[in-house]
């Protein structure tokens, strides 16, 4: 995004308030409810923004790394290897800690969907905003031409804020792992540090 | 993120519930966040002002409010019963330049539900957002105590993104505040609100 005096990072009222849109859609739709919203809402923003295409995959993950792409719109990403990117702060901490500060601990339902989700889906969401940044990334993925060729996103790890870390099963983890070009210690000393650990790869 | 992603929200839900539909969602997300917040009390309007102006209030998790103090509202024994209040930014724009550079055009949902307000409720909306935060402010006003005394917020005026004012004719009845005083605010200001003891006596209230 483009410098600018007013520009921020994230508006965390705006979030604080979207998060109680949540939790009472959740009053109304219930958990599983709940979830089409939000895979609805992250398909519909991806959908929204315009397509990419690059010549090779290099060009790629560097548009990636200089906040140029669809996937780094909304995050800093970081490539540690060709296929395996790093976020370095979750782009919901800002509104997180503001949620904390300002309205108290964060209602149960976002943890519920995000079971709901690992259930369902894929085990990678420790919270509600999980489901919309993994579901968002594969549908960004999807709008990206590398060469002929689509492209692929899938988490490896996710680390809240408060420390709490989602990861595959065993040997679905270690498919992910091989195909991302690190090891399960490099993925421990990754989550250390940063809130995010996922694939892109050719489709 | 979630604050772009809102309008995508507001898309789907337009489709399900209907305009009026996400207008009463907003005020209840309005009521509840409020509710969340809990109470607060001053021991008068100077305690009050200062902690507005060093954003301790819950009217400060908005951003940064600046209390007029040079307007005062008073009551019919001339008494100081409220006092103006003023933000320099929507609490929405950052999060319409955000959609613009992330997106590249904003959602017609927003449009949608403004005018779905602004028709039916209260003619004060440039965005969407206002809907909420309306109805947000007017429950913590209720929430916070001055010398004791409750508070109401009314909104006055609203600033949008692409320069269009808004001046509520109903609400600057109530507090007895000129238009031309407000337009002039609408100036350096983008969101403009009174806050008055619950139930004062207004001085020339018309």
């Amino acid at each position: 995004m483009p410098a600018d005096a007013r520009m921020q990072e994230s508006n965390p009222f705006v979030e604080i308030a979207t998060h109680l849109f949540f939790e009472d859609l959740a009053g109304k739709v219930g958990v599983a409810g709940l979830n089409n919203y939000l895979v609805s809402l992250a398909k519909n923003l991806a959908a929204a923004m315009p397509a990419e295409e690059y010549a090779s995959w290099s060009e790629f993950v560097n548009a990636l790394r200089e906040g140029q792409s669809i996937l780094s719109t909304f995050e800093e990403v970081r490539p540690v290897t060709d296929r395996c990117m790093v976020t370095l702060r979750s782009p919901f901490e800002r509104g997180w800690r503001e949620y904390a500060k300002r309205v108290g601990s964060f209602a149960p339902v976002h943890r519920e969907v995000a079971a709901y989700y690992n259930d369902k889906v894929r085990p990678t969401a420790v919270t509600s905003v999980h489901i919309v940044l993994h579901t968002f990334r594969e549908a960004a993925a999807s709008r990206v031409r590398v060469g002929e060729g689509a492209v692929r996103y899938e988490p490896v790890a996710s680390a809240w804020v408060d420390g709490e870390v989602q990861l595959p099963d065993g040997p679905k983890l270690e498919s992910l792992l091989k195909r991302a070009g690190i090891s399960r210690t490099r993925l421990g000393m990754l989550l250390r540090n940063h809130s995010d650990v996922w694939l892109l790869e050719p489709a | 993120m979630i604050d772009v992603a809102l309008a995508s929200l507001i898309e789907d839900m337009i489709e399900k519930a209907g305009a009026d539909g996400v207008v009463e969602f907003w005020q209840r997300v309005g009521d509840n966040l409020a509710n969340r917040i809990g109470k607060e009390a001053y021991l008068g309007w100077t305690s009050f002002n200062v902690a507005v102006r060093e954003g301790r209030t819950a009217f400060s998790i908005e951003g940064d409010v600046t209390p007029l103090t040079d307007m005062a509202i008073t009551d019919v024994d001339g008494d100081v019963v409220g006092y103006l209040y003023a933000m320099r930014q929507c609490c929405y724009v950052p999060t319409i330049f955000r959609t613009r550079f992330a997106v590249g055009r904003i959602s017609p949902a927003d449009k949608a539900v403004t005018a779905e307000y602004n028709e039916n409720v209260h003619n004060i909306a440039v965005c969407n957002f206002c809907v909420f935060h309306e109805r947000f402010r007017e429950e913590i006003a209720k929430n916070v105590t001055v010398s004791g005394n409750p508070l109401a917020c009314y909104l006055l005026a609203t600033r949008g993104w692409s320069g269009e004012t808004k001046i509520s004719s109903k609400n600057v009845v109530q507090v007895n505040i000129n238009d031309d005083h407000v337009r002039a605010l609408l100036r350096n200001y983008e969101c403009v609100y009174a806050l008055v003891l619950r139930g004062a006596r207004i001085k020339g209230e018309r």
